[in-house]
């Protein structure tokens, strides 16, 4: 499958190209003009405004090159040279800055240029191939489009283009350019000993991957991104599966026949995610603190006393760890997902289940299926159909579920696995979490920004795979 | 054919973000603009007989002096009002003075993500000047202009204000280390020379003794006090020999003190609840909770320089990092000379006394320390006495987080029972590991 | 004992486990509400309910601002930016929706693996880059800065909004199309009409976002100024560690306050939330 898939796309790009050069070979004076001035061509079909449209997108882009791309890509090499110097005068109280580097807006500005140069490349192209489709519709006599339904078209075959061209710049913008600047960090030495605007940073190829895969003597990111990557696995497989399951027992319970006032039940379980997250985790937080108002009713009821006796509260302390030691806290973590998980899941799974065929319970019962038996042959495969995809997504977003555990640990979380605190990394960390504290505490661009490319590579390959697995053959045209 | 509206969408999208690149010169044009301004203003000011850089400065300020000062959030109120009577003393000049808030112990976080979007004049923790200095996130103070920075504070401030002899800071105060508290009602004069003392009456009033640990800021007492090293290098990494010879000794005296159930690790926060709710009589922490302390103690509320503790047998005194506060001034400000000014106006005497007046805080001026009010002041005067035993902070990033682990460790107890010589030894490869 | 009595104990069983887990859900929030009525202003640790009962954290957060509590201007500030954020990402996102349901064209699919992928980048790390990035455009420091930042990616979330639309039968269309209406009177005249649930849930989940957010718009409003501020932003500065012990009750009324508002939203718009998230992936 996935051969034939290459072997087509690859056949593909080989006509993308193939198209251009035969439309620039096949062209007559006016596509080949084109190749110089963008409008040639549509001078010469009478398509006065495209032409003058394209004339200025040209003479912008030569603008943009000279005035912003230039300059910037000819330090893309060495990321600057000139280091931020000052000199202050005490007589006027003013001081002097020289004309210094800043690497990051060398390589911010290089990447949106190359970004640039890019999509003006792929503009050129389909010029080029269009000028010479007019050139054809011309000799055989075809009408050609006047603007005005150029325009026209923009609202009924082409709206597309119309409907996402806004959104497109913005996902460029907001999240494109800046994934590219991060990708690049990867590769330079950006850290707390390099930081612009007065200290430059440079390229320094695979270094950075090196140093997280491997344990000097000193530096221990190879064991802590062992360490932090199985918890976060095991983390995200938990919270998924809790409150999914979670989620669809409670919304049983609370739909069953059994249960009166079933909407009041569903109201007070809805307040309680109503609240904002950030509220309920920090208070969260404070309720299980190691004097917390929770450790205090449990040494008052004796709870505390018994947990010691069980061996489950080491016999040193006087409070239950809820947050703050690696077991415990990672239990609790998990808790409080499914505290806060379960309810969303439980109003989806409600959808879901009103929506069974009933028919097949009906003659399951009358069958003799016991009430678990239906459930666990009719009731989840169903579900799971229904919620397969969006498992997946959810799977992905807890493995970046960065409010959660950062609302919960941050300043009450202390490591007692040394190794990972030479590394600044905690227990009960995620990857995100991690790469946050390195990037916000301790400047430690480059290799966050490693360990954001492992988080993406590792997030991709479980969709690719679990995707093609689960959705075989196009299910969004079956509905429809 | 649809390729040509694409083309001209994309068009749209390049102007769109061509003007981002203008954005983005124009940033550039921006940052560069002081130095053509302050070229200008040199040469109009070497016309003039440039004696008073004050009134040369008041003369080449034209419209308004657009400045922003970051202050801790409880020093809000006392900062507007010394920004008032500073816009007050240069009535010709049209001022828009912006205070922010942000927290002393943190600064550095915020600063450091854009030194040029930090504010002009900002307040921090003396342990941040060595990562500040080295980002330039700090202007030295090669002049000064209304007193002497470096006579008028006591030398441990001006010391601390300093990396390697240049003075980058103004002290403001001198109060930022730590000491204990104590409730003389449970206490007497004599507990509280020996922690193991105070653990004992503690346990006999069924009440607690609590440090912080759990902190690399609070545990290098204990292994300073028995002579063991931990200092910064000029690579801003840290050297350290607390696995040497006699260092599990200094670990095994933490764990004993533990062991007896009234020495109990809490952070700051806690110990606010803590003492308020009488359930600690005694605990090591800073000025910031002398209010707390006063208030929940009354006239029981004492203060003290830091107990001994034994190790391997011997009482041994334990020693503190002393602490400043400090402000700077930003280099990349538009307008250093009026940030140097405010900076110094907000660090003059009689600031430092407004600022021990309104909020307790012990200064760093020598004049305004020696004042009976601020001696007479329990906290104040037990920072004093600890000050015998402390030593200024000079710690690499890398300290932090390995140094809080064996506080953990050592203060629930040692649970996993690894050897004492092995757990110093992971500590210290962290603490010295070299800068990331 | 007889099947009916089984199915009374059946019943009470059921609904008392109901009552079980509701107070487990309830008594968090139940903490939050009482002790935003505590007289003592830290955290109470020892006694659940408060000792001192007082209305002076209420006063406190909507009359009395200091450099710390600018409740009404935070409220404020975070309203603007959610109806913003609200506005552009429901139309972005039902722009996008619409063209990946109901459009065929060259490059679809690619587009729409391309949005599968930069979905798993984890935001919390481009986050330094998108600041550089509004830096550039003068927009930190900014509410129009803070908007765009929410708002501009809003496309990538598509996916949810596109199962909707899929459900809704081709036939429809293809009957518009016969009668001569464009893609754009297809778009207005006849999804959108019959995607109510789906439009309601994303309005509610774009405008939910400034609420919850304090990672980003801490990052992108660093003046420490705080009338600049989000009401995340300022209630996560209250819970410092320098300020916890002053202001931990009012954190909670703050909580308080702004939850009710979201409650009630959240609680009316239930129906639209359940059949707009399900409608997606239900045969109907």
């Amino acid at each position: 499958m996935a051969k034939t898939m290459k072997e087509q796309k690859s056949k593909k790009q080989g006509n993308y190209f193939k198209d251009f050069l035969q439309a620039v070979w096949k062209g007559d004076i006016w596509v080949k003009a084109s190749l110089l001035i963008m409008g040639a061509g549509y001078f010469a079909r009478k398509q006065i405004i495209n032409g003058l449209l394209m004339l200025a997108l040209q003479v912008a882009f030569i603008f943009m090159m000279a005035v912003y791309a230039v300059p910037n890509l000819s330090q893309f090499g060495t990321l600057g040279t000139v280091q931020f110097e000052q000199v202050f005068d005490p007589l006027t109280m003013t001081s002097t800055v020289n004309d210094y580097d800043n690497s990051f807006l060398i390589l911010l500005n290089s990447i949106i240029s190359l970004f640039f140069i890019f999509v003006f490349l792929v503009v050129y192209i389909h010029n080029i191939k269009n000028v010479y489709k007019l050139q054809v519709m011309k000799r055989e006599g075809k009408h050609i489009p006047t603007f005005k339904e150029d325009v026209r078209s923009l609202f009924n075959e082409r709206f597309h283009i119309t409907l996402l061209s806004l959104p497109v710049v913005g996902v460029v913008l907001m999240n494109i350019i800046p994934i590219l600047v991060l990708i690049a960090i990867a590769f330079t030495n950006y850290d707390q000993n390099h930081m612009p605007p007065n200290a430059l940073f440079t390229w320094v190829g695979f270094s950075n991957f090196k140093s997280l895969f491997t344990n000097s003597v000193t530096v221990t990111f190879g064991y802590a991104f062992g360490k932090v990557l199985s918890w976060t696995l095991v983390w995200a497989v938990l919270a998924t599966f809790t409150t999914f399951i979670g989620g669809i027992l409670l919304a049983k319970l609370i739909n069953s026949k059994l249960t009166v006032f079933p909407k009041m039940w569903r109201t007070l379980f809805i307040i309680a995610i109503a609240v904002p997250q950030f509220v309920t985790l920090l208070l969260v937080r404070n309720f299980f603190g190691d004097s917390g108002i929770v450790n205090t009713i449990c040494a008052n009821i004796g709870i505390t006393d018994l947990l010691k006796n069980i061996g489950l509260v080491h016999p040193n302390l006087t409070y239950i760890p809820f947050l703050t030691s690696p077991g415990w806290a990672k239990v609790m973590i998990v808790l409080i997902n499914i505290w806060v998980g379960v309810p969303y899941q439980m109003l989806i799974s409600t959808g879901i289940l009103m929506n069974i065929p009933q028919d097949q319970i009906e003659s399951a019962r009358i069958d003799g299926a016991t009430p678990f038996q239906i459930f666990r042959h009719i009731t989840m495969p169903y579900v799971l159909f229904i919620q397969g995809p969006s498992l997946i997504t959810d799977f992905v977003k807890n493995i970046n579920n960065f409010n959660v555990i950062y609302l919960l640990t941050q300043d009450v979380y202390v490591t007692t696995d040394q190794l990972l605190a030479n590394s600044n990394a905690k227990e009960v960390d995620l990857l995100v979490t991690w790469l946050f504290r390195l990037t916000n505490e301790y400047y430690n661009y480059k290799i966050a920004s490693v360990i954001g490319i492992l988080v993406f590579i590792i997030c991709a390959a479980f969709t690719l795979i679990t995707f093609s697995r689960m959705m075989k053959g196009d299910r969004e045209e079956v509905f429809q | 054919m649809k390729k040509k509206v694409c083309a001209l969408l994309l068009s749209a999208a390049m102007m769109a973000c061509g003007l981002t690149g203008c954005g983005g010169t124009d940033a550039n044009v921006g940052s560069s603009a002081p130095a053509t301004d302050s070229k200008a203003s040199s040469e109009a000011s070497s016309e003039a007989p440039a004696t008073d850089p004050i009134s040369n400065l008041i003369a080449a300020t034209t419209g308004t002096v657009e400045l922003t000062v970051w202050a801790s959030e409880e020093d809000q109120d006392l900062t507007k009002n010394l920004i008032a009577d500073f816009e007050a003393a240069y009535p010709d000049v049209d001022f828009n003075i912006t205070l922010g808030a942000e927290s002393e112990s943190t600064c550095k976080d915020t600063v450091l993500v854009d030194v040029e979007a930090a504010a002009d004049v900002y307040t921090f923790a003396d342990d941040q000047i060595n990562e500040l200095v080295k980002a330039g996130a700090l202007q030295s103070v090669s002049a000064t202009y209304t007193y002497d920075v470096a006579t008028s504070n006591v030398a441990g401030a001006v010391e601390a204000a300093s990396v390697d002899g240049t003075l980058y800071a103004y002290p403001m105060t001198a109060d930022n280390g730590y000491f204990m508290f104590y409730d003389k009602s449970i206490f007497t004069e004599d507990d509280v020379k020996s922690l193991e003392k105070m653990l004992e009456v503690a346990a006999a009033n069924d009440k607690k003794v609590a440090m912080c640990v759990a902190d690399g800021w609070y545990i290098y007492s204990f292994f300073k006090g028995a002579g063991f090293d931990m200092s910064l290098n000029a690579d801003g990494s840290n050297s350290c020999n607390w696995n040497e010879a006699g260092g599990t000794d200094v670990a095994q005296g933490i764990l004993d003190l533990f062991a007896t159930g009234s020495f109990v690790n809490m952070t700051d926060e806690e110990m606010a609840t803590a003492i308020t709710e009488g359930t600690i009589a005694a605990c090591v922490n800073g000025t910031w909770r002398a209010a707390t302390a006063a208030e929940a103690w009354g006239e029981n509320y004492a203060a003290t320089k830091l107990p001994t503790y034994k190790v391997a047998g011997t009482d041994t005194q334990m020693s503190s990092f002393s602490g400043y506060k400090l402000i700077g001034v930003n280099p990349h400000s538009d307008n250093i000379g009026w940030s140097m000014l405010l900076a110094e106006h907000l660090t003059s005497e009689a600031s430092q006394v407004a600022r021990f007046e309104a909020r307790g805080l012990g200064p760093a001026n020598i004049n305004a320390a020696a004042s009976e009010a601020v001696q007479a002041d329990p906290a104040i005067a037990a920072l004093a006495e600890q000050a015998a035993y402390a030593t200024p902070q000079r710690v690499g990033g890398n300290y932090w987080s390995p140094a809080q682990t064996l506080g953990q460790i050592l203060s629930s107890g040692n649970p996993d029972g690894t050897e004492l010589q092995e757990l110093l030894d992971t500590a210290v490869t962290g603490i010295v590991a070299p800068v990331q | 004992m007889n099947a009916k009595t089984k199915k009374l104990f059946s019943k009470i069983g059921t609904n008392i486990l109901l009552a079980l887990l509701a107070v487990i859900w309830l008594v968090p929030i139940v903490w939050l509400i009482v002790t935003s009525f505590s007289g003592y202003s830290g955290i109470n640790v020892a006694h659940f309910f408060p000792e001192t009962w007082s209305l002076k954290n209420y006063t406190a957060v909507l009359f009395e601002s200091d450099s710390v509590v600018q409740y009404p201007v935070w409220f404020k500030n975070t309203l603007i930016i959610a109806i913003f954020n609200c506005i552009i990402s429901t139309i972005f996102t039902l722009m996008v929706s619409y063209t990946m349901s109901c459009m065929r064209f060259k490059g679809r699919k690619l587009l729409m693996n391309v949005s599968l992928i930069l979905n798993m980048f984890p935001g919390v790390l481009s986050m330094i880059a998108v600041y550089f990035v509004m830096k550039s455009l003068g927009l930190t420091n900014s509410h129009l800065g803070l908007i765009i930042v929410y708002s501009a990616a809003s496309g990538l979330g598509y996916l949810i909004a596109k199962g909707f639309m899929d459900t809704i039968p081709v036939s429809l269309r293809e009957a518009a199309r016969l009668e001569g209406a464009s893609q754009a009177r297809i778009f207005v005249d006849v999804i959108l009409p019959l995607s109510k649930p789906i439009i309601v849930y994303t309005i509610i989940s774009a405008f939910l976002v400034p609420w919850g957010d304090f990672v980003l718009a801490k990052l992108m409003l660093n003046s420490g100024i705080s009338t600049d501020w989000t009401i995340a932003i300022g209630l996560y500065n209250m819970l410092n560690k320098s300020l916890i012990n002053k202001y931990f009750s009012i954190f909670c009324a703050g909580g308080v306050l702004v939850s009710i508002p979201i409650s009630i939203l959240f609680v009316i718009m239930q129906k639209f939330y359940v059949e707009g998230v399900t409608g997606g992936s239900v045969k109907s």
